[in-house]
């Protein structure tokens, strides 16, 4: 992965915006949401060049925003373009949630609320091979209210000596199939939950490049296991998004699709 | 039995189970996150103090229904097939099932209905489900039937699995159709059949569609609607394969522990030597895409029940080529 500056990291999310509009459109509908409010956490991920390529582990827990990692995936070169126009289509390899046939990443689960277990396994064996291998788990906010994650999360801390490094980033959007996340559990205070499950937390501004970056760069070998809460709205902060559409499953019309595809344009200018 | 193309009934599963909850006041509804996906925000928006969201937390679900029906209420619970099995089996074994509580476990999406790949598509969950004790199976096939069995199901003192196709449901049969707990219903047939086809849920109209191909070929078919895989009604389904010289099972299921396997139970059992063939998907994953597409491709088509009668009757001729199958409306979302 290239290590690129903040503007390049902004750009990088529009175009992850901008290729997920596109893929949403072949149906109508899909999981668009997931990547207009995760694109941030993904661009300064990959394209700040924090996960080495053929080294460290990236875990997709949430596999609804594996739409995200395939936009992301294929800006920096390892999917084509026409491999993301056949994107959840009858039997294309790039399907609407992930699966054991997603390419390129280390784990994916449909099924949420698993990712993080999978990822201390990850971590586990960095340490039992003496690798330098780290890994990166990246959660949901709605899928903290599987209780998985928090047996995971108590593990984590417990047994961090035997683990390679391990960091976590929870795209808190407040977005679930049922509403917002606060309407349907106490998820907050998420950041004290966290502290108290043991974990080094960062709460930022997950639309903020910068403060993403700064935040993954501050893991370090030795201390608690971290989890980056980035705080994201569901639209990315689209104004050509009305706010009556829900953000869960985005129905795309070419209306709607037209005015997102020219804001972000307009971005990318 | 009407004929196909059926019309569709929206969501009869949302408006029968708020029909019985308005008859009785001990009737719950619980839900994880998937409201309208389980047709449920009909009953949430008309009464509810009597409607929980969970969250996604199917295994705390199901402890706080057993506590509930502990306490004497009938607690309906919703979210997809995948999800209340697998997520939470233990929580169902011991907390609903040993102490015989009166949880309706609905789970939605069921086998390659939906789009949603291996996560998201209940391919297993009559087996997990039929392997407990005290547990009743339902797998219903259209409107009509869906309305029955939620008060049937409810009248019936236990716990009960049904799993359910969402929103646009076909109506195949006639109002005088009666589901019954206990029963299999003979859908066509005769006293004598050269093949015997056992069906149940979204597999009824392709096993209809299916015999009427056969018949075309002069091959006389029974076909038998099994809308209660457990307990299974085996003195239909014994009686129907002791009078046939083939039987074929149709599931949107696997193969494996499923219907196939119990009729299979069922015959080997009562001694019957009638040679079966299972139609269903066969001990795999699958993955995501339309309905159409995943049927085709896992063998779950009118072609496949068509081909296992041939075959198994030996007939040397060329397999006759079934009509295309019936595109029901309604899209279909993996959420």
């Amino acid at each position: 992965m290239r290590d690129q500056k903040p503007s390049d990291l902004r750009r990088l999310a529009a175009k992850i915006r901008l290729h997920a509009t596109k893929m949403v459109a072949i149906q109508g509908f899909g999981y668009l949401g997931q990547a207009l409010s995760s694109a941030e956490i993904l661009a300064a991920l990959f394209g700040g060049g924090f996960i080495r390529a053929g080294r460290d582990r990236f875990v997709l827990s949430p596999g609804h925003y594996v739409i995200a990692f395939y936009a992301v995936a294929a800006e920096l070169g390892m999917l084509s373009p026409a491999e993301l126009a056949s994107y959840g289509k009858d039997g294309a390899l790039l399907e609407a949630i992930g699966t054991e046939r997603t390419p390129l990443v280390d784990m994916v689960c449909g099924s949420l609320g698993q990712g993080l277990s999978g990822a201390i396994g990850f971590a586990l064996a960095s340490h039992l091979a003496g690798e330098d291998r780290e890994t990166f788990v990246f959660l949901s906010d709605g899928e903290m209210e599987e209780g998985q994650v928090w047996e995971a999360a108590m593990f984590a801390s417990r047994h961090r000596h035997r683990m390679g490094r391990l960091v976590a980033v929870i795209d808190a959007n407040n977005s679930q199939v049922d509403g917002p996340v606060t309407s349907v559990a106490t998820i907050e205070p998420l950041a004290d939950k966290w502290r108290s499950f043991g974990w080094r937390v960062l709460d930022v501004d997950g639309h903020d490049v910068e403060a993403l970056s700064g935040a993954y760069a501050s893991r370090s070998a030795d201390s608690e296991p971290l989890v980056v809460i980035a705080r994201t709205d569901i639209f990315g902060r689209m104004r050509s998004i009305p706010p009556a559409v829900d953000g869960h499953f985005i129905k795309l019309d070419s209306a709607l699709q037209r005015a997102m595809t020219s804001e972000l344009e307009a971005a990318l200018a | 039995m009407r004929e196909p193309p059926y019309k569709t009934v929206l969501k009869p599963y949302g408006q029968s189970l708020l029909a019985l909850a308005r008859e009785r006041p001990e009737v719950l509804c619980l839900g994880a996150d998937l409201t309208r996906q389980t047709e449920t925000d009909i009953f949430r928006d008309a009464i509810p103090e009597r409607f929980i969201n969970a969250g996604m937390a199917e295994a705390n679900m199901i402890g706080i229904a057993a506590g509930l029906a502990r306490a004497g209420h009938t607690v309906f619970v919703n979210t997809f097939g995948v999800f209340c099995t697998r997520r939470c089996y233990d929580q169902i074994a011991m907390a609903v099932a040993y102490p015989n509580l009166n949880v309706k476990i609905v789970g939605f999406m069921p086998g390659l209905s939906s789009p949603g790949g291996p996560s998201h598509q209940a391919i297993e969950d009559v087996a997990l489900m039929r392997a407990l004790p005290n547990m009743t199976v339902v797998d219903p096939a259209d409107a009509l039937e869906i309305t029955q069995a939620v008060v049937a199901i409810a009248d019936h003192p236990g716990p009960v699995y049904m799993r359910l196709k969402r929103g646009e449901i076909p109506a195949i049969f006639d109002d005088g159709h009666r589901f019954e707990l206990h029963k299999a219903q003979i859908l066509m047939g005769r006293e004598q059949s050269d093949v015997c086809i056992i069906a149940a849920g979204m597999m009824i109209p392709t096993a209809l569609a299916a015999a009427r191909t056969l018949e075309d070929h002069g091959v006389k078919t029974t076909v038998i609607n099994a809308p209660v895989i457990k307990p299974l009604d085996t003195a239909t389904i014994v009686a129907a394969a002791r009078n046939s010289r083939f039987v074929v099972t149709a599931e949107n299921h696997t193969v494996l522990g499923g219907l196939g396997s119990a009729v299979a139970e069922a015959i080997a059992e009562a001694g019957v030597a009638a040679r079966l063939h299972r139609v269903g998907i066969k001990d795999v994953f699958a993955e995501s895409g339309s309905r159409e597409f995943l049927f085709s491709r896992y063998g779950l088509g009118i072609q496949d029940i068509v081909a296992a009668a041939w075959h198994g009757l030996s007939i040397h001729r060329p397999v006759p080529v079934a009509p295309a199958p019936e595109i029901i409306p309604g899209a279909y979302s993996p959420v």
